[in-house]
Formats: structure tokens, C-alpha cells, sequence
């Protein structure tokens, strides 16, 4: 299948972006009788990769990956105590060699995904969390020894769903927060040359039918962090475990992608000190989570 | 094909006998593109060129006629011959080509009426180079060719062909637009047999030698599962008169290199281009001259 973006899918993008902003805007002009930390993780991940993209070779190629991400997690304005916004970006490379171990594929990926979680509190101090999530993808997987399609672009701009799990507890007389945080894109678009169109076409001006409909059956991506924050004082040390599973199949060209990394990072929540805001001693902390 | 090379791999087949069979198995697709890469060696169909006269030698070119001078830069060579007829050697389209080099070369070649442009033993390399030295040739935007791909895994799962263009060099660059002789032989490949395909449509063009290799499919990378790669044709490129130039492009006039001329250093090929040039520079001179003194024995009607 290969067509436009709909106007319909641009509205729903659209819609989704002006209530983000909307909701971040607002924050501007916050009461300060509630305070909103913003919970900023920086991460290393370290692990394993499986590649397959027919575009370039019909062999699996296995390796390393590693990738540094960011996560800036913030309770909204407009609905503080239920509704959190989280943008996510990262920043991925891999190396893996065919079975043979005769040639080696390098894998480049950005991500960027903003997403807003109604939030529910359970009892046995469970919370749950899901809502829509926008996200944009570029890279590249690269094997140099194809002399005319040596590297297979990506691009993907995607809405979905994403949800997150939380449970506080202690190990010991340490704080620690367990959760899973899974996410699939669910409708949007994505880049694809067709089966052996070489990118030399698409230079000399063949533009057509490069942009393709993403939905589970075409484009399925799930990226799942199962870790702990532990909160030692002021900072928090997260480890995790990430699956992160992608697969395409259009113009019979088949990609996957399975990477499994650990993770390793450091968290920690803020205050913005604007000159406009006085917060009350009263004033109520909420969390992102 | 199955019937005839599956029966010859057995359980005693080595490592080399199996690429071996394999690449005599590739040679039946008769295309210059085809290759089997493996850790001890690559596999290459050379009939189309080693089954005709090569048509070249390079000593000869260097020794008699450019006296190992001339100047070489970016990948091309070069010189003005008999002081007046331009001569570029281009070898190989590998090399990005500089637009400076290009504006340098034909800067200091501006006074000569006539150009050669030798393209013979020119086994091609990125065929972006065509455009970016076919617009130093053009006033105006021109029919490259058509160019289209697999479309699927079926056999005849191609794409419609997608006609693309080249255009003429800014306006700052320095290009030429006087006769160009092109010399050819079967050694022209790939890159370089679509560049005189191209080159064979500008009416200021002669092609002289022999018919080109050929090659005009662009070639596509895979693997296969012991970790060898393939590479074959997957995308045919047509002329702008939608005709395929797979097996070649005959040039406008064929020469041939004479062995027994070449002992005593001569280049059969390069004379007759030689010759060529220097007859259309005297055309183009009288044709000067008489446009000149029809010019000034028009009598000038004053204006009312």
C-alpha cells in the first residue's frame, strides 16, 4: 500500500500537537499553589542487536547496540494530578556482522516522541498511566559492500499509544520505584524506497511512491523499558531492562529490528525558578508520577 | 540452469570449486555487472571486452602524442594536440569530477576550435559524473535517458521508466559548446557507455572508434547465506530515445587501433579523430570567414 498521509491523519497530528502545547503553554502561567518538579532522566544502554532489511541483504545480522537517552517527565498544567506529559528522545548506534562474519551493517537511529498519560492510582501504591504519543524516527541501517544501496534510510512520523506502570516500594530502607513503560506507534507514515529502487533514482527526481501508510500491519514498533528508579536522596540511579522490536514489510521489502539493552542512568527532579513564580510554602509538589 | 549446475556440487565440492561453479554460472547472465565477491576472490564476466581488439594503449597515447606532458587533474588528462585541436582523457568516472577542474580544463583548452574527448578503456564508476560534465556541453536542458527497477520479486516485476534530465551549467561556469569528437572502444562501460549514449544526441557530437561495452544496467548488491556477495543488474537505463544501450552504443564512425601503426607510434584511432577535428576546425574556419565577408558586402539600409 503506498498513498499520502490522509488530511485526516495531518488533523489528528495537528489536534494532538495543539493540545501538547497547549497544556505546556499553560504551565507558563501555573498557580503556584502547585509545584510541578520536572523528573529528567539521562541514559546509557548497552546490548545486544538483530538486524534483517531485504532492501540490503536477506541475512540477519547480529551485534552490539548502544544508544544515550533522554526523558523530561512533567505533570501537566491543565490537569496536574492526573495528566502527566513526557517528551523522549534517543539516540541509538549499533554494529552487527552477517553469519559468516564477512561484512558488517552499522545501525544509526534517532527518536523523538512527546506523549501525555491520563494517570490513575491504585491501591498497594500502583499507579497506571496511558495516552497518546507522537513520535519521529530517522536513520539508517549502512553495509558498505553494496556499492549502489549501501544504506537503507528510515523515516517514520507516527501517533500511538504508549502506558506506564508504576509501583513504589522499599528494598530495604531504599526507595525504589519499579516500572514498565511499553509504547507502539499505531497510524502515521514511513519511508521506503520500492523493492530495488536505488537511491540514485529517487536523486534523479522519482519521488513517487516513497511515502507509505504505517499501521501494525505494515509498521509495528514496540519499544518496552522495564526498570527501578532508586531514589538515593536528591538522586535517583535507574537501571532497566529495554526490548525495543521493529518490523516493517511494504513493497517486499521486510525490515527487523530487535534490539535488548541494559540500561543505566541517573534521574533527577527540578524546579524552574522563574522570577513571575511565588510559590507558597503550602504549595502542593506533584510528581510526574 | 538448475539442471546443469546443480548436478556438479556435491558433498565433495570445496570452498573454491563452489565459487568457481558459481561464478561460471553468473557468466551466463552475459553481463559485465555480475559479480561474486568472496574473501579469496572476485568473479567477472569479461567477454565484452575480451573477445574484440582492445583499441587502446596507453603508452602509446603518452609516448607519442602527449610526450608525457600535458596536465592531469581530477581524473582527466589534458593536452592540446598539432596546437590546435583540444584533447581530454578521462579513464574512469570513479572520481567525483570538480566543477573548478572542469572550469580550469576547459579554460585553458577556450582557443581550440575542436575537441577530442577520449573515453576509450573507460570501464565507468558513478554515473552522476555524466551529468555534471554532459551540462558543460548543453545551451539547454536535455532527455538524460529513462531509468527503472525491480518493482518486486516476480520476473518481470518492473517499475514505468522515469525519464530524467540534465541541464545546462550555471551561468558562471566555463563550458564548451564547439565540435567535440568522442573517441570510444569496447572497454567504454557502464557509466561511460551511458555518458556516449548521451553524448550521441548533441548534434555538435561525432563518435569515432568502436562500439562500446555496453553495461547500461545499474547494478544492485545482495548476499548470499555463506556470506558472499552478489551484485547484478536490477535497474535498466534507456536513451532518450528509449532505446537500450545494454550491448553497446556504435559510434558514428568506426576506426579501428592498427597494431602494426601503433609499432611505429601510431594511434590509428587518434589520427583519425585528428583528422576529423582538423577538417571540421577548417569548416568552421571558412564558414567564419564567409559569414565575415557576406557580413560587410550587405549593404546597409539606413534606418527611416
Amino acid at each position: 500500500m503506498s498513498f499520502p498521509v490522509s488530511r485526516g491523519f495531518s488533523k489528528l497530528l495537528a489536534t494532538l500537537a495543539a493540545i501538547f502545547c497547549a497544556a505546556s503553554a499553560s504551565a507558563d502561567n501555573s498557580a503556584d499553589t502547585i509545584v510541578r518538579p520536572v523528573t529528567a532522566a539521562y541514559t546509557l544502554e548497552i546490548g545486544s542487536s538483530h538486524l534483517c532489511d531485504t532492501y540490503l541483504t536477506p541475512l540477519h545480522y547480529s551485534g552490539w547496540a548502544t544508544a544515550l537517552g533522554y526523558e523530561r517527565s512533567q505533570a501537566l498544567k491543565f490537569a496536574p494530578a492526573t495528566w502527566t506529559g513526557v517528551l523522549d528522545a534517543r539516540l541509538k548506534a549499533g554494529r552487527t556482522l552477517n553469519p559468516a562474519h564477512t561484512a558488517a551493517m552499522w545501525d544509526i537511529d534517532f527518536h523523538i516522541a512527546v506523549s501525555m498519560l491520563r494517570r490513575w492510582q491504585l491501591p498497594g501504591a500502583v499507579s497506571l498511566a496511558i495516552g497518546p504519543c507522537l513520535e519521529g524516527r530517522v536513520g539508517a541501517l549502512s553495509l558498505m559492500r553494496n556499492g549502489n544501496n549501501p544504506v537503507s534510510a528510515r523515516a517514520a512520523i507516527t501517533a500511538g499509544i504508549t502506558a506506564r506502570a508504576t509501583w513504589k516500594t522499599q528494598l530495604g530502607r531504599l526507595p525504589i520505584t519499579m516500572f514498565t513503560r511499553p509504547s507502539m506507534p499505531l497510524i502515521g507514515a514511513f519511508f521506503s524506497p520500492d523493492y530495488d529502487e536505488l537511491y540514485y533514482e529517487i536523486w534523479l527526481g522519482n519521488r513517487a511512491g516513497l511515502v507509505h501508510c504505517a499501521w501494525p500491519g505494515s509498521y509495528f514498533h514496540l519499544d518496552n523499558l522495564l526498570g527501578a528508579d532508586l531514589h538515593f536522596g536528591a538522586t535517583t540511579l535507574r537501571i532497566g531492562y529495554r526490548l525495543d522490536l521493529r518490523s516493517s514489510k511494504v513493497a517486499d521489502i521486510t525490515t527487523r529490528t530487535t534490539a535488548h539493552t541494559f540500561v543505566l542512568g541517573i534521574c533527577s527532579d527540578w524546579i524552574s525558578l522563574r522570577s513571575r513564580a511565588t510559590h507558597t510554602p503550602d504549595a502542593a509538589i506533584l510528581q510526574a508520577y | 540452469m538448475y539442471r546443469e549446475y546443480s548436478p556438479r556440487v556435491t558433498d565433495e565440492t570445496n570452498v573454491v570449486e563452489l565459487f568457481d561453479i558459481c561464478a561460471e554460472m553468473l557468466d551466463e547472465l552475459r553481463d559485465g555487472h555480475v559479480n561474486l565477491v568472496s574473501p579469496f576472490a572476485t568473479s567477472y564476466y569479461k567477454k565484452w571486452w575480451s573477445d574484440y581488439p582492445q583499441n587502446f594503449d596507453s603508452r602509446l597515447l603518452d609516448e607519442y602524442y602527449l610526450h608525457f606532458g600535458g596536465y592531469t587533474r581530477g581524473g582527466f588528462t589534458y593536452a592540446i594536440l598539432n596546437d590546435s585541436i583540444a584533447y581530454v582523457r578521462y579513464p574512469s568516472f570513479a572520481s567525483t569530477v570538480s566543477e573548478t577542474t572542469l572550469d580550469w580544463m576547459l579554460l585553458l583548452l577556450r582557443d581550440c576550435p575542436t575537441m577530442i574527448f577520449d573515453i576509450r578503456d573507460n570501464g565507468g564508476g558513478a554515473i552522476s559524473n555524466v551529468g555534471t560534465i554532459v551540462s558543460r556541453f548543453i545551451t539547454e536542458r536535455i532527455g538524460g535517458g529513462y531509468i527503472c527497477h525491480k518493482s518486486g520479486p516476480g520476473h518481470g516485476d518492473f517499475s514505468e521508466p522515469y525519464a530524467y534530465y540534465f541541464d545546462p551549467a550555471d551561468a558562471n561556469r566555463i563550458s564548451w559548446h564547439k565540435p567535440i569528437v568522442l573517441l570510444t572502444n569496447r572497454s567504454t562501460f557502464s557509466a561511460a557507455n551511458n555518458f556516449a549514449s548521451v553524448m550521441k544526441l548533441l548534434p555538435q557530437v561525432t563518435l569515432i572508434g568502436d562500439r562500446t561495452g555496453g553495461g547500461a544496467g545499474m547494478p544492485f548488491g545482495s548476499e548470499l547465506t555463506c556470506g558472499w556477495a552478489v551484485r547484478f543488474s536490477a535497474s535498466p537505463v534507456y536513451d532518450a530515445k528509449m532505446q537500450l544501450t545494454e550491448f553497446g552504443v556504435d559510434p558514428h564512425i568506426f576506426v579501428d587501433l592498427d597494431p602494426e601503426a601503433a609499432l611505429d607510434g601510431h594511434d590509428t584511432m587518434l589520427d583519425a579523430a585528428l583528422t576529423y577535428a582538423t577538417q571540421l576546425a577548417e569548416e568552421q574556419s571558412t564558414l567564419r570567414t564567409s559569414s565575415t565577408q557576406a557580413a560587410e558586402s550587405t549593404p546597409v539600409t539606413p534606418a527611416r
